[in-house]
């Protein structure tokens, strides 16, 4: 805990003195609230008009917690999948690639046409948007394994299902959070960018409520939400890979330094 | 248990010939070493062995039934520790009876682990260990499988020279209480020398047995045994094969 206040006065510092930029220099120039909003002016709804955004923030957080744990579903059973089985890498994974290239606001109103204004294609959306990192970290965890422990599991004659859990899976445990992680703020993302489709809930349909009346300040005080959600699920990962990988912060050195021949 | 027999094994890979007309055994609770210059074949001997390759002709038999390509009837100590890092000490012995799918007996495990000496890091991770204490957990974790013999492949040749006689002496100490058969490959003629029972000696590729030698000391063996005249004579001889 100390080691983050350590570090973490460096980066509040700077966002202090953006901010007393921003305020000043906005005085300054006399810049219209409507244009851009002081800061303080948005701290100051973000107090005031709490009442307004609250229900919001749940519906978001339940709508993205859902996305994203069926996405990391997905993405992990697919990079399972893929890897097991050659024939459905060969096959799949340039579709897998070609699927990240469909813009997510061109897809989203479809899956509307296609699923109505449920939550279904809103989750959809958010699968789309995090399967693919989770998918992409693990198959390179699976992939990187260390050769002299597969030369020695096969030297014992372990089978490949053995391989996999006992080797292949916990060495790919630092890669994939590295997905999860990104995925965890592309959820809160993929959330906000459904919402604006067709919602009657949500961070997305408070923001486009704003910046359709011209409430700059709450469109600002929807970005500040966001940002925190992200912080929070990323703070969330960041807690659990702490606990799941135990052994990579106990002692010095990870790698013995000699190698196979 | 534990009696393992090669009969005329040859192998190549494609027009790389390898290994031509092997034949060797190892007895019940016997050392064995192999000894040959480096990319002499030895480590393809294990993976025949191992059940990784085919043999091209030849056998490979363990208490007289054929295990020609059929895998885990051994039990493998490989060159770097190759301990799993997310696993403590304790897991990581007791990953070879796990992959055998043999029932796991805790108290023999923290035997030997005692027996290591790393009573006391049973919950340690591989990475707070030393290179040295590494290969002891690498040794014990191949003891520690239910496979009657052991084969061990140049285990101590990344250690300093202290590091290593000081492993030599802990690994005929541990040997002598447990007899298991060994296969141990190495390039190191003292090492050799002061461990087996017998030692097969290769020649350069394609490898063939030049000279099968029954090492005459008594066990159990001191460090003063290396600089003794018998010792050196034989070292000599060994040496001498090696080079012509």
């Amino acid at each position: 805990m100390k080691s983050a206040v350590n570090k973490g006065w460096r980066p509040l510092l700077v966002l202090i003195l953006l901010l007393v930029i921003w305020e000043s220099a906005a005085r300054l120039f006399n810049i219209p609230d409507w244009l851009l909003p002081l800061p303080s002016q948005i701290a100051a709804e973000a107090f005031t008009g709490y009442s307004l955004y609250t229900s919001h923030i749940m519906s978001t957080v339940t709508l993205s917690a859902t996305g994203y744990l069926v996405g990391i579903i997905v993405g992990i059973v697919v990079a399972i999948l893929l890897f097991r089985i050659p024939f459905l890498q060969q096959a799949f994974y340039p579709l897998l690639i070609l699927s990240q290239n469909i813009p997510v606001i061109v897809l989203a109103p479809l899956l509307v046409i296609w699923f109505g204004f449920g939550m279904l294609p809103k989750v959809i959306v958010i699968v789309l948007v995090c399967f693919f990192p989770v998918t992409i970290a693990a198959l390179d965890g699976f992939r990187q394994t260390d050769r002299d422990m597969l030369y020695y599991l096969k030297m014992i004659g372990a089978s490949n299902r053995q391989i996999f859990w006992k080797l292949q899976w916990p060495h790919s445990l630092p890669s994939l959070f590295s997905g999860l992680k990104i995925a965890a703020t592309y959820s809160v993302m993929g959330a906000v960018i459904s919402e604006w489709l067709g919602a009657n809930k949500g961070i997305g349909v408070y923001m486009t409520l704003a910046s359709s009346s011209f409430k700059t300040d709450r469109v600002f005080v929807a970005i500040v939400l966001i940002m925190i959600l992200s912080l929070l699920y990323f703070a969330i990962i960041l807690a659990v890979e702490k606990s799941v990988l135990r052994w990579r912060s106990q002692g010095g050195n990870e790698s013995d330094g000699s190698t196979h021949s | 248990m534990g009696r393992l027999t090669l009969e005329s094994l040859s192998k190549s890979y494609g027009s790389n010939h390898v290994l031509q007309d092997i034949t060797l055994s190892v007895k019940e609770g016997e050392f064995v070493s192999i000894v040959g210059p480096s990319g002499s074949g030895k480590s393809t001997i294990f993976q025949l062995i191992g059940g990784l390759y085919t043999p091209d002709s030849g056998t490979i038999s363990l208490d007289g039934s054929v295990l020609n390509n059929s895998r885990g009837h051994i039990s493998y100590m490989p060159q770097s520790p190759a301990l799993f890092p997310w696993r403590t000490v304790l897991q990581n012995v007791e990953l070879s009876a796990e992959i055998a799918g043999t029932k796991q007996n805790r108290t023999k495990t923290l035997e030997l682990i005692k027996s290591a000496g790393l009573s006391g890091y049973e919950d340690a991770y591989p990475n707070e260990l030393s290179g040295g204490m590494k290969q002891r957990v690498s040794f014990i974790r191949s003891l520690n499988a239910p496979q009657s013999i052991i084969c061990l492949d140049e285990p101590f040749s990344a250690l300093d020279e202290f590091t290593r006689l000081e492993m030599q002496q802990w690994l005929l100490s541990i040997w002598e209480t447990y007899k298991k058969s060994i296969l141990f490959i190495t390039h190191d003629i003292d090492e050799a020398l002061f461990l087996s029972d017998r030692i097969i000696v290769l020649s350069d590729k394609p490898a063939i047995v030049k000279k099968e030698i029954t090492v005459p000391f008594a066990r159990p063996r001191s460090e003063e045994l290396l600089m003794s005249d018998p010792f050196l004579i034989l070292k000599r001889e060994i040496y001498n094969l090696l080079r012509g």
